[in-house]
């Protein structure tokens, strides 16, 4: 890939994430109730004059056109603006976040890839036999169990079965590894399974369709060994559609994290994200939406990038 | 690959790291909303915040005033009260507290541009001024000594230090009071970390180091965490889970409390604005099939205040309409020109099983031929109706106040801030401007028995019930309480055996 190119995707998608920024922030102020409405709750203790004052207090008197050039005007001079409910900095508030975020993404699309692609194989291997409708089934049965439900089965079987095994509790992975790995590894599993029954089936589709070519028979025909086989020759082609699929779930995983980190109790993004819409706290909600919106942009560049390494003749330009 | 998921769990499943016992850990279901004291107005922030900062009052277990910073308090007169402040008190930074600290602290309140919720309590105080060195003096407009007292023990009422607010400091972020605890470390979305303050004035507490409140919006893992031992506290908000603690391992901790259930009524729409229509819906709710199907029979009925927490409350069954009586209903709404019922529509959002109690009344009302369409909202856009009294009716939970007149004033009196009912009545208005300025308890009870009796007889509000609160520990939490304001100040006397 060259460097050149590299610029070009990401010029090219500064007007993606703008967009994206605009449409959040026109649909956000268009929600009724806003964040003096959920200050005061059912117990409102102020005047209409105190009310109006907070108001332009925060700068929501203004038209929301301006109130948008305020926002870019900020963001250009590198300004994410502050929590209007807690009063912190919301570039702290992510970059205290953020890390719990991503672990629980990196986890889960390690669950699902260990436990979808191998079933997928399987599936694929034993094409239309017993084993073969067994995965399809689990498959399908993963693809429509919501993810809040499959937490809760598993806390309660965790919580029942392992005595001692910290289901809940925290801790960042540089205060205590292992203590961050328990608390870790069950988000990840729920979710991991969550994805795996898609990448299974991406798997399963794309390994038969490999295993058809031509080059597949000559292969077998040479007197390849079949572990090989299927391990070198067929999965390799077989990755390329389930590292797109999971590049564009790793985008929804951001979204999955929501219930998952509020399941959980994870101080992660998704749940920063929840408690601000609640609080309809402007400024959090619509630097963290951009933020997950620039992470989709970079993963879409790494998921082409990482096609020219499994295929040669994908070339980018 | 069976092997190689077994091997990843064998790493896993490593004994965890139980809480030391210096320490108790307590599990929430809500996080702080900013830490200013005189600011705050989510509940979640008044439990922490109470165990931080000192007001000059505060309440003992039976919900009565007792002194806190203030040693002493007397009402000279109906104008006049004088507060008596506790020498050698501290705060968290080691600065002792002074008379200029507690005047700073009502005047940051009363300072239009704090903004600060409590203004509204002293918008009748005429005067503060520190005397003697030691004494604080309020002098009132309207003659409601008694009345205030109550407002000194809440969190918005904390005293600060005038030094630390006069340096700049972010109030939202950072905590300087005299309490028990202070703040160690808040990671926000996790936990916050409570220290025992050395300084503080009451001898032999706080009993633990260090409180960790964690917060986890779910209770399906509050429960579990408890169940695991992960936590030794959490608030259980569903009362079927109380099944799952055994008795001798866990110990259950109820208590009635003074937020309660309630139908508001705009009552400027048509037929809702008929007294005798609102009465008659009155008649139609059975409340103890409510209690029953919400909340499994962990509440109780209340009439405008909760009989069980509120000397100042009359038992349900002085009210007529408290018992259920379909007839009586429908004989009303026929004089009201509503032979066959109406239509109308209840405003709910999802929380706190506003939905379920609004299903109930559904089908309760349908019993006199009254149609109730539900119009389920999330819960910002419920805060826009009901501040724009854009409703028919609703379904909320009030906070309650075991001070008649905080509770009943903003609500009922003609323009009250949270009179989104639009009610108005002259009697009304006149009674509770007398009940804040009587100092004769029994004549002071006489008119808010009357207010009472007319705010169910016109059906503003609907009350329906409050409902309990409930804690659960494991067995070896000793000396936690709860009280009928649902806080938490219990925890500076809790320890484990």
């Amino acid at each position: 890939m060259s460097f050149g190119y590299l610029i070009r995707r990401i010029i090219t998608s500064i007007p993606t994430v703008l967009f994206v920024a605009f449409v959040v922030f026109i649909i956000i102020h268009l929600v009724p109730g806003d964040v003096v409405d959920m200050m005061l709750g059912t117990q409102n203790y102020l005047t209409q004059e105190q009310i109006q004052e907070l108001y332009k207090q925060y700068g929501l008197d203004k038209p929301l056109i301006v109130q948008f050039g305020v926002w870019l005007k900020n963001l250009v001079t590198l300004d994410f603006g502050t929590s209007l409910r807690s009063g912190k900095k919301v570039a702290a508030l992510i970059a205290d976040r953020f890390p719990v975020t991503l672990e629980l993404s990196i986890l889960s699309m390690f669950f699902a890839t260990i436990i979808g692609i191998p079933l997928g194989i399987i599936a694929a291997i034993k094409k239309n036999s017993f084993t073969d409708g067994l995965v399809r089934v689990i498959g399908l049965v993963g693809l429509s169990s919501p993810s809040f439900w499959v937490g809760a089965i598993l806390i309660v079987i965790f919580a029942g079965l392992f005595k001692g095994f910290n289901i809940f509790g925290y801790v960042r992975m540089q205060e205590d590894f292992l203590k961050n790995l328990q608390v870790m590894f069950l988000p990840s599993l729920t979710l991991g399974l969550m994805l795996s029954a898609q990448i299974m089936r991406m798997t399963r589709s794309s390994m038969l369709d490999v295993l058809q070519q031509e080059y597949i028979k000559t292969a077998k025909a040479k007197g390849v060994s079949y572990s090989k086989l299927i391990g070198k020759h067929a999965l390799k082609n077989a990755l390329i559609p389930i590292i797109t699929l999971s590049g564009i779930q790793l985008g929804y995983l951001l979204a999955g994290t929501i219930v998952i980190e509020n399941m959980f109790a994870l101080p992660g993004l998704g749940r920063l994200l929840l408690q601000a819409v609640n609080e309809r706290d402007y400024p959090v909600i619509q630097f963290v939406v951009m933020f997950i919106a620039l992470i989709i942009v970079a993963l879409n560049i790494v998921v082409d990038f990482i096609y020219t390494l499994i295929d040669p003749r994908v070339e980018l330009k | 690959m069976k092997k190689f998921l077994v091997a990843i769990l064998a790493v896993f499943a490593v004994a965890g790291i139980f809480a030391a016992d210096g320490r108790l850990i307590i599990a929430m279901e809500t996080e702080p909303v900013g830490l200013d004291p005189h600011l705050v107005t989510a509940f979640a922030s008044h439990r922490v915040l109470e165990n931080i900062y000192d007001g000059l009052f505060r309440y003992d277990e039976n919900m009565r005033l007792i002194p806190n910073l203030a040693e002493e308090a007397k009402a000279v007169d109906p104008y006049t009260i004088i507060f008596k402040i506790r020498e050698g008190v501290k705060f968290h930074d080691g600065t002792p507290l002074t008379v200029e600290d507690v005047l700073f602290s009502f005047q940051r309140i009363l300072d239009p541009d704090t903004k600060s919720p409590a203004a509204a309590f002293y918008q009748d105080v005429e005067s503060i001024k520190a005397i003697d060195n030691n004494k604080i003096e309020f002098k009132l407009k309207k003659p409601m000594a008694s009345a205030l007292l109550p407002n000194f023990a809440g969190v918005n009422s904390s005293i600060v230090s005038k030094k630390f607010v006069e340096s700049g400091k972010n109030m939202q972020l950072e905590t300087n009071g005299t309490g028990p605890f202070y703040l160690a470390e808040y990671v926000p979305g996790n936990y916050i970390i409570l220290k025992k303050n050395p300084y503080y004035f009451v001898k032999d507490q706080p009993k633990f180091d260090e409180i960790r409140i964690v917060f986890m919006p779910e209770e399906v893992s509050r429960v579990a965490a408890l169940k695991n031992g992960d936590v030794d506290i959490a608030k259980i908000n569903e009362p079927l889970n109380l099944k799952q603690f055994p008795e001798g391992k866990f110990k259950i901790y109820r208590s009635p409390v003074l937020s309660y259930y309630l139908i508001g009524i705009n009552t400027t729409r048509k037929p809702l604005n008929d007294p005798r229509v609102r009465n008659a819906l009155n008649y139609a709710i059975n409340r103890e099939a409510i209690i029953k199907a919400v909340a499994f029979s962990e509440g109780v009925v209340t009439g405008p205040l909760n009989p069980a927490v509120q000397p100042w409350a009359l038992q349900p069954k002085a009210f007529d309409e408290y018992t259920y009586n379909p007839a009586k209903a429908k004989e009303l709404l026929a004089q009201a020109g509503y032979p066959n019922g109406f239509e109308f529509e209840i405003v709910a959002s999802q929380r706190y099983n506003f939905d379920k109690v609004a299903q109930v009344i559904q089908a309760q009302l349908a019993e006199i031929g009254v149609k109730v369409k539900i119009n389920l909202v999330e819960w910002g856009i419920f805060v826009k109706k009901w501040r724009e009294s854009d409703f028919d009716a609703f379904i909320s939970m009030n906070s309650g106040s075991i001070e008649p007149d905080i509770q009943f004033y903003r609500t009922f009196h003609t323009g009250g801030s949270t009179n989104v009912f639009l009610y108005s009545n002259p009697r009304v208005d006149e009674l509770l401007d007398l009940g804040r300025s009587e100092v004769d308890i029994s004549k002071r009870k006489a008119i808010y028995d009357e207010l009472q009796r007319i705010i169910v007889k016109e059906s503003p509000v609907i009350f329906l019930y409050s409902a309990n609160q409930v804690f659960v520990s494991n067995a070896s939490v000793e000396g936690f309480k709860l009280l009928a304001n649902e806080s938490l100040v219990f925890l500076r006397e809790t320890y484990k055996k």
